[in-house]
Parts: C-alpha cells; structure tokens; sequence
C-alpha cells in the first residue's frame, strides 16, 4: 500500500526534528541555571563551577555547541548524562521500553472501556444508563491524574492487597501485573476522553440512512453495530486516540513518579530539574520520533477505515 | 534475702538477658529500602550528592570512621593513628590481611594511591579536606601523611567518603584515557572493601547491593560481619507510595517521610518510625551587602534590623507549623550535633519587645519591603514563609514570597541576586571547620553568597585550622559561634531530623548525623 506516501512523510520526518531540536537546544539553555550549578549545589565554588562547564564544554559559544551536538546526532551520540555520567543512548534504551509498555498497556484498556460503554451509552440514549455512564467518566476527567492513581493504590493495592504497589517486575507476566494500576489510571482518563466523542458518532451513524437500510434488509443488529457503525464511527475515534497518545505519555509523568517506573517519564523531570542538557534534548527528539510515527500510523488507520481519506 | 535484694537480682538477670538479646543478631536475609531517588555517580571522589555521599561508605570503607553519634571519629581500615608532636606529620597502621571485596589485598600502596588521587585539586569538589597533606608515603602496613602544616580536622577528613580507599590496580585496569574516563567505567561496576559489593544496578528502579565475604569487622557473635546477605534500595519518589509500600510489608525501611505524617506513623503497631538526629540547619540567609544588585539600598545591611527578624520569629510556632514538632530551635549557625557545637550558645528566643526596640534604633523605624526566594513546590517553605509574613508584620516587616525552581533560585543566589532565601545545610564532614568554611568566611563564597565578613572570625578560624590543642581549638569556636550569633547574618530557624519509617524488625539500622546510611550491623529480626 501507499509504500511512497509513507516514505515520503518518514522523509519530511527530519526536518522537523532539526527544527525541534534547535528550538530544545536554545530554549533550554535560556533556563536560569546551568548544569554545574544544578549538579553542584549551591555549596560549589565558582571555580568549580567553572571548571565543570569547562570539562561540559558549556563555555564554548552556542554555536559551536549546537555543531558539535548535530555532528555526534549524525553519528548516533546523543552524548552522556551530565549528572549520571552515562551515555543518554543507553539511558533511553533503559528507560523507553518500559513507558512504552505503559502507553500501549493504557491505551487498550482505555479503548476496552471506552468501546463497549459507548455503544451502550448509544444505545441506550437518554435514559438513566446513559446519564449514569457519561456522569462517571465526567467525573474522571475531572479529577486530577495523580489522585486517582493514589486512590487506586490505596484502596486495591494496599487496603485490598490484589495488585503490588509501584514497580515494574522482571518478566513480561509482572510487567503485565505491575502496571496494571498506573494503566489503568490513564486507561481511565483516556476512555474518559474517548466515551463521549465515540457516543456521539455511533448515535450520528445510527440515525443514518444506511443502517436504516441495513435494518430493512434484516441483518442482526449486533451485525449492523460492529459492521457499519462502529467501523464509520470509529474513524474520529481513531484520529482522537491518535492525538492522546502524546498526551499519555506526558501523563506517564505523574503516574511514573506515583507508581515508581522507571520510565522515560520520571527521567525527563530528573533531567529537566537537573538542567541535564543532553538527556533533555534526546529525550525531546525521541518523543518527537515517537508522536510522528504515531501520526503516520494514525493517518494510515484512518484510510484504511475510510476510503474517502487521500493519502497525498 | 529481702524483697530488695530479690528485686536487684532479677533486675540484674533482666539485664544480662537483655544484653544477651542484643547480641543474637540473625544473619541472612535481603533487607529492602526504599529510596527517594537514585544514586547518581558512585565514585568518592567525582561524586557530587547527597544520594551518592550517603550509601558511599557502604561500598568503599575508609581509613578511619565518623562514630554513630557524630561527636568523633574511630578506627577504620586503619587500626591505629599518630600525629607527630609537632603536628606536621600522621602515621597510620593498617588492620593485618585486609582485602577488597573480589578478594585481592588492600596494601598501603592502595591507600596512598587513593588519597593521592582524593587531595588532587583538578579532581572533584571535595579535594581540599586534604589539602594539608604535602606528600604520602607508604611501607608495609605503615601510612606517612607528611603535612604542610598542622591540621587537627585530618582524622575527620580520613573518616569522610572521600578518601575511601580504593584498589590501585583495578581501577587502572578499567578502560578509559584518563582519570574521569575511568571512574565512569569503574563505577559503573565498583570494587571496594566496605561491608557491601553492588552486584545489580538498574538505573532509576533499583539497586542491590550483596555482602562483601572479605569485609574486615566482625560482628557481635564474632563472625564477620555484615549480617545481611544483601540489601536492596528501591526507588520510589512520591513520598505516599514509600509509607504505602512500607505499610504493606513490600519495604523494610523508607527514607524521608514527610514530617507532616510522623505522628501518624508513630502510631502505627507495626512501624518504628525514627528520629535520627541529623546535622541538618534549615534557615533563612540574608544579602548583608549595603546595595542590592539594582542598586537599591538594602535594609538587611544593618545588623540590628538583622537581629530583629531573629527575635520577632518564634521559633517554636514554626517548629509545630512546619516540622510538627520534630525540629528544635538552632542556637547556633552549626547543629547541636557537630563537634565543638557551643551548649551555651543562646540563638534567638523569641523576643517581640527586644525585636521592636532593634527596629526602632535602626534606620528603618517604618518597615520595609522585603523579598525572599523560595522553593516552588515546596511545601515546607510555603509554610515557613506565610507564617513568618505574619510575624514579621508585627514589627513593620512586608514580606514578599518568589517562588523559584531549585535551580533558577541557585543561579540567582550565585549571583548575589536575592534579598534573602530559605536554605538548608548538612555536614559531609564530622568537623565544625566545614560549615564554618562555608557560613562564616567570607573567601570561599562570601559566607554562602550573604556578603557577610569579619575579620575576626576570619584570624579565629585560620588559627582554628592548625590548633591542635583541643581546649583552644574549642574556645575558638565558642569565639567565632558568638560573633556569628550577634552579627547574624542569617535568620537562624530550626534543626531537623532524618526521618526514616521502618519495620519493627529492623534492628541494627543507623543513618548518622552526617546522613550516611549504614547497613553493616543491621539484621532482620526473625
């Protein structure tokens, strides 16, 4: 399928990242603070300060300091983190896995909340099961990620014991059982967003001339849900989740540090706190990998499900 | 045999029994401790942080040790010392058949080798606590530490993570170009002769650490120690999910509970929740130049409005506002629990008469405005500051609140752009000569960046630093802690204690005044 299309958008990929990146790379050096100090403490002497932004090469002008950064990008060097003194390649390798599996963890218990109750919302539109459905996720938008996430802890991990509470686990079984919390509470979220726009598109297609049709020609109507309106109505989903896939991983954030996963979350906040240079700006490129990819994919999904979408 | 006699007898075997209880340490076991974030470099000598500096000493043991309660130093890899009766030289012995913890020898050459390298001025930021030492020499099991003048913070400065020793040939070995390139490698994989050896290192998760079979000391059944085969850090950052993890028996210890939920933890039948009396000071400093960096005339250049904030703030109210009663109120700029702290030292009650009557014999009879820098997001300072806007009112004092990042507040601090800012100090060194460098003379960093100078407590403290005389050496910081008192540069506020939540089976466990964590006696309790 479309095999120039997509390499043609991978292609326009890489501008974009030079463009992110110089605008990490400069934003991030006006913060107040330098790296030294912010390693340092403030015990440190200016003399030692100095010399630490010395060895960093952060004396050197920005420009220099932004060819030398692109010259190792091309050669597949992020460089090393100030602070823990490892390369932020590695670093990420460590880290990336984990929050990914959060994301894609959270994202399909989102959409097996999210579906079902929608179409059951529809459904049933306008009765007490539709009011009490939308309430509920109302609510759950409403409430502050890391709330919920300590509610979930207290009550199921450590008032009823069913779940450990925080860590990652060794194996993919435990990884499975460890993150189930911390996905859950984004999964809430993300249904939270998806329930409504989802109900709204399965009454739109419901009300459509060609389910009429369909109904007229007798075909079941658990037939007509998944085969027509769910395949139509869930083309603005898929666009929504798309988008959300960026926002969950900014929520990783706080479930990270809730949840003890060592995620790429958690190190972004450590790095940013801790103005470590090369861990922000490969962490910032990585993001920008990732939500572009996520963008093609969703783009190729969406004309999969709908032909009248132009892949040019 | 009286009732008396009877009773004194059983109190005696009640006794005895209980010393035998103490010494029936199990052995065995993986204790799990639950951190608030990750080491981040362990090397002694490159390393920066608290989070390295304070499980340091587990991995790399060093020639002498802080004692428990952080009032001296005792015999460490070295069993014995000497100073020379003029002060210029300090002879060491080494224990017999010391090893590292992969078996092969510690020699002198070692311990020359690494206090070499620790007392290098390009290495690190904590070389100059050897900076005294003029060249080393080594034979046998002896240790030479020739020294350009007397030092009587040496023993201190051998008792510090920094000049652990460490295994010359291994180090050397590891790859790398120079010196930085392979502590990185080295480190990643540490080799040293303290009670444990890192075996696993998952960044940011977790952290294992097993027992070293070499390890020198023995323990109270006269084994050697430590008791536990290993111990396991956790980390875990929100402070909610360590005591939820604790309570659920998923931890053995957590570190840094907010003090806000000590007593309900105190409460708690399966938790001892303890109070380690730390070396922490928390304060407010104060700009004390004539100008702020704008130019605009600076208030807190008068020492009597300086001493008037001290007095208006009521120290035991912000002890229950902000630590809950855990703190106590600072009498001098240096912890109870430093050596040559002054008992009689009186700081600042709280005193609104005295506070006024100071406000009225200083330039600024009608208040002012007064700004200060804190930490955003930071709950405790918050605190402090609303409730100090209110009594600061009392004597016409209008305080703003700037609420910063860490590192934004650092660099305006650096800068000596600020009027004043809250802080917090803890000493890496069992000696007052530290803090003393740091808040009371003025060439290192202008007395942390406040601009204050005397040039008396400047003499008194270089006299200090090559008195070997201990009852000198204590009157002369008695001298520079009563300057510093009336002069007060910084709002002096509270100490404060290291708060560590653990299970009731943990026993052995201590965290020192200087905030090291030491896990070579502790045991599990079956």
């Amino acid at each position: 399928m479309h095999a120039s299309y997509v390499i043609r958008r991978l292609l326009q990929i890489i501008p974009t990242f030079l463009a992110v990146m110089l605008v990490v790379f400069l934003l991030v050096r006006l913060l107040p603070g330098d790296p030294a100090s912010a390693i340092l403490g403030d015990r440190a002497t200016a003399e030692i300060v100095e010399r630490t932004n010395r060895e960093l090469g952060l004396d050197r002008p920005l420009p220099v300091q932004f060819g030398v950064f692109v010259r190792n990008l091309l050669q597949g060097d992020l460089g090393d983190s100030i602070s823990l003194k490892i390369p932020v390649l590695r670093l990420i390798g460590e880290r990336l896995p984990t929050t990914l599996f959060l994301t894609v963890y959270a994202a399909l218990l989102g959409v097996l909340m999210a579906v079902p109750l929608a179409v059951l919302a529809a459904v049933r539109r306008n009765t007490w099961v539709d009011a009490l459905i939308r309430a509920v996720f109302q609510v759950g938008l409403s409430l502050p990620v890391f709330y919920v996430a300590l509610q979930l802890l207290s009550l199921l991990g450590a008032r009823l014991g069913w779940f450990p509470i925080g860590g990652y686990g060794e194996t993919f079984g435990e990884h499975l059982y460890h993150l189930f919390l911390p996905a859950l509470t984004l999964g809430l979220n993300l249904a939270a967003i998806l329930v409504r726009t989802l109900r709204n598109s399965i009454i739109e297609v419901l009300t459509a001339e060609y389910v009429d049709f369909a109904r007229a020609k007798g075909l079941r109507s658990r037939v007509i849900m998944i085969r027509h309106v769910l395949r139509n109505a869930l083309i603005a989903t898929v666009t929504l989740l798309g988008l959300n896939i960026g926002a969950l991983i900014g929520g990783a954030v706080i479930t990270e540090t809730v949840f003890a996963i060592p995620g790429v979350g958690r190190l972004m906040v450590d790095a940013i706190f801790g103005r470590d240079y090369p861990v922000i700006q490969g962490l910032t490129l990585t993001f920008a990998v990732i939500v572009s990819l996520v963008f093609l994919i969703t783009d190729l999904i969406h004309a999969r499900l709908d032909p009248r979408a132009e892949l040019s | 045999m009286n009732v008396k006699r009877l009773s004194r007898i059983s109190l005696a075997v009640a006794a005895a029994l209980t010393v035998g209880q103490a010494f029936a340490a199990t052995r065995g076991g993986q204790m799990v401790f639950g951190r608030y974030a990750d080491s981040l470099f362990l090397d002694p000598v490159l390393n920066d942080a608290n989070l390295d500096i304070w499980i340091l000493t587990n991995l790399y043991d060093t020639l002498l040790q802080p004692t428990n309660d952080g009032k001296g130093v005792q015999p460490g890899l070295a069993s014995s010392y000497t100073t020379a009766k003029d002060g210029k030289s300090m002879v060491l012995t080494l224990r017999p058949g010391l090893k590292f913890a992969d078996g092969s020898a510690l020699t002198a050459g070692d311990v020359k080798w690494s206090l070499d390298r620790a007392r290098n001025p390009e290495a690190g930021a904590w070389n100059s606590s050897l900076a005294s030492i003029s060249s080393i020499t080594a034979s046998g099991n002896k240790v030479t530490l020739n020294l350009k003048q007397p030092d009587p913070t040496l023993p201190a400065a051998l008792a510090t993570f920094n000049a652990a020793i460490m295994p010359q040939k291994l180090f050397t070995a590891a790859p790398g170009k120079n010196d930085a390139e392979k502590a990185k490698a080295f480190a990643d994989k540490p080799i040293g002769s303290g009670p444990f050896v890192l075996s696993e290192w998952k960044r940011g998760s977790y952290m294992v650490m097993k027992r070293n079979p070499y390890y020198w000391k023995k323990g109270d059944d006269g084994k050697a120690l430590p008791y536990l085969d290993s111990v396991r850090f956790e980390i875990i950052p929100d402070d909610n999910t360590r005591i939820l993890k604790l309570q659920a028996g998923e931890l053995q210890l957590a570190e840094f509970i907010p003090l806000s939920r000590v007593a309900e933890l105190k409460a708690d039948s399966r938790i001892n929740m303890t109070l380690f009396p730390s070396t922490k000071v928390n304060s407010i400093l104060m700009n004390n130049r004539p100008k702020l960096n704008d130019g605009t005339e600076n208030p807190l250049s008068d020492p009597n409005v300086r001493q008037a904030l001290n007095y208006a703030a009521n120290k035991d109210a912000l002890i229950q506002v902000v630590t809950y009663g855990t703190g106590k109120p600072m009498k001098s700029y240096m912890s109870s629990t430093t050596p040559l702290f002054d008992a009689k030292q009186p700081g600042f009650p709280y005193d609104l008469a005295k506070a006024k009557a100071l406000m009225a014999a200083s330039k600024y009879k009608n208040g002012f405005e007064l700004t200060v820098l804190a930490t955003s997001g930071s709950a405790d300072d918050l605190a402090l500051l609303t409730a100090l806007q209110q009594m600061w009112g009392a004597i016409g004092v209008k305080l703003k609140i700037e609420q910063l990042d860490a590192a934004t507040k650092t660099a305006r601090y650096r800068a000596n752009d600020f009027q004043m800012r809250t802080a917090a100090w803890t000493n890496d060194i069992n000696d007052p000569s530290q803090i003393t460098t740091y808040y009371a003379v003025f060439d290192n960093i202008e007395s942390v960046h406040t601009g204050f100078k005397s040039a008396e407590i400047d003499k008194l403290f270089a006299q200090s630093q090559q008195e070997l005389n201990a009852a000198k050496r204590a009157a002369q910081y008695q001298q520079i802690q009563s300057l510093y008192l009336k002069a007060a540069p910084i709002v002096y506020l509270y100490e404060t204690p290291y708060p560590v939540a653990m299970s009731k089976k943990v026993k052995g466990f201590f965290q020192i005044p200087l905030g090291n964590n030491l896990f070579a006696s502790a045991y599990l309790e079956k």
